[in-house]
């Protein structure tokens, strides 16, 4: 008995400083050739996204069941005001259907082509996140099959939640507008000035992330709308991203700053949208 | 018998990173997910010594490191690290004493926090520990430790279970060898 545990300790030793050095190793080899290690981890994914995929199913499964439960007559009423509110919506629709003629008539005399609209989507389900508990990165269950490459823009309810950062066959790492290491170049609104949306996941737990950059001469105000800006080369011009609020003058008196409410609630966020055309795309047909 | 035992680890690894990315997501208490890969390492570490905590460190810090991380090797050296730690506590194991080990789980977790903290933020330039202990670091602990109630408990079982199984495969043959020296014997006592 004695004479087993001496050898375990030492070779328990032995291991670790092994292990370490292979850690070590890895750090160094992925931090000088990012390339070389990634397909590693699509394969890493690969291996996981089918199981997660399984959970997400049983579990968003389970939630419905447990939503037959609620009450009954809860649904009815709701059922009734639906229903009023649909034929209102109706009206509105043939209303707003004419009106898009119009308005797409204007837009092609102005030029004004909001890519975004026209352009082919695909939902997809998140399936995890980060295990920190933040919301900066998330998996969804589309991949490489279903068409998605690297940099395409994720939205929902029309507004920017962020970028493809890696792919993999069936599974995809989307990182948020909300990550610090993110920036977006953005414009105002009515006036297009341009400005750089920065993600702040400190600021985020009171529901803002920072803009930066804002011309000293420009006229915004708070509540003007923030889209993505025809200066960037990896997001589609004319995606609404939040709206600006608590603009002041940068401590360097040089440009100025504020924050912005994103438009999309990261919290609570189940399915989101994939714009299937590319920035580049896009320049290739200009 | 080593190789049953890997097998079992690694599911068990699976396992818990499924239930950390997948489930508990859902389940966040303030804000935090609890470290489930970081209880199964403490706790595999305090009940099977420091080569095993280290290794199962390492195989889960790999893990994150392929899905979530940016730079490969960092979190699995930080879990290979604290999982090494964890093994000293070994020497104190019983396998009926459900008090310890929360600690020592609490202080891994704690101390996993503590490094996170200077690898991601304080070497970014970020001074202010005191929004990341009562943001991240002390609701982690807490979360983490609230669920390891539960699950080292499911560890300690599985691993009590598999102990005795293998007692059991190994026992009927000596028993057998010993009745047939038995007979023998017996015969020739005639």
């Amino acid at each position: 008995m004695g004479r087993e545990k001496k050898n375990f300790s030492i070779s328990s030793k032995m291991i670790f400083t092994f292990l370490v050095i292979i850690c070590v190793g890895l750090i160094i080899v992925s931090y000088l050739f990012a390339d070389l290690l990634a397909p590693v981890k699509t394969a890493v994914g690969n291996f996981f996204v089918p199981m997660q995929k399984g959970i997400s199913t049983i579990g968003s499964g389970i939630s419905d069941k447990l939503r037959l439960f609620s009450d009954k007559e809860k649904l009815i009423e709701e059922n009734d005001r639906l229903t009023e509110e649909v034929n209102n919506l109706k009206m509105e629709r043939q209303i707003l259907i004419h009106q898009k003629y119009e308005l797409d008539y204007y837009r092609e005399l102005y030029e004004n082509d909001s890519v975004y609209q026209n352009a082919e989507k695909v939902a997809a389900r998140i399936i995890s996140r980060n295990p920190n508990g933040t919301c900066d990165v998330f998996v969804i269950d589309k991949g490489e099959e279903d068409g998605i490459v690297k940099d395409m823009n994720v939205t929902a309810g029309g507004a920017l939640v962020g970028i493809v950062t890696d792919v993999g066959k069936n599974w995809a790492k989307v990182r948020t507008i909300i990550a610090d290491d993110s920036s977006v170049s953005g414009r105002f609104q009515p006036t297009s000035d341009t400005c750089i949306v920065k993600g702040n996941l400190k600021r985020m737990d009171d529901g803002y992330i920072d803009v930066e950059m804002i011309n000293l001469n420009a006229e915004v105000y708070d509540n003007y709308e923030v889209l993505t800006s025809y200066i960037s080369d990896k997001f589609l011009p004319g995606i609404l991203i939040g709206y600006v609020t608590n603009i002041r003058k940068d401590p360097s008196e040089l440009n100025k700053r504020a924050y912005l409410t994103p438009a999309v609630d990261f919290e609570h966020l189940e399915v989101v949208l994939i714009v299937k055309t590319l920035r580049e795309e896009l320049e290739g047909f200009e | 018998m080593f190789f049953v035992k890997s097998v079992i680890i690694i599911v068990e690894i699976i396992i818990a990173y499924l239930l950390q990315t997948s489930v508990f997501t859902g389940l966040r208490l303030a804000d935090v997910v609890p470290d489930i890969l970081m209880i199964l390492t403490a706790s595999l570490a305090y009940i099977f010594g420091k080569k095993s905590g280290a290794l199962t460190g390492f195989l889960c810090g790999m893990i994150l490191d392929c899905t979530f991380g940016s730079l490969i090797g960092l979190y699995a050296l930080l879990y290979c690290t604290i999982g090494y730690m964890c093994g000293y506590a070994h020497v104190v194991y019983d396998e009926t004493d459900y008090t310890l080990p929360y600690f020592v789980i609490g202080g891994a977790e704690f101390l996993l926090n503590l490094l996170y903290y200077v690898l991601f933020y304080f070497l970014k330039g970020d001074l202010d520990i005191g929004y990341f202990m009562v943001r991240y670091l002390f609701p982690r602990v807490i979360y983490t430790v609230l669920v390891s109630i539960l699950l080292y408990r499911l560890i300690n079982l599985n691993n009590n279970l598999f102990t005795r199984l293998m007692k059991k495969k190994n026992a009927p043959k000596e028993a057998i060898i010993f009745k047939g020296f038995d007979v023998v014997g017996g015969r020739r006592n005639i």
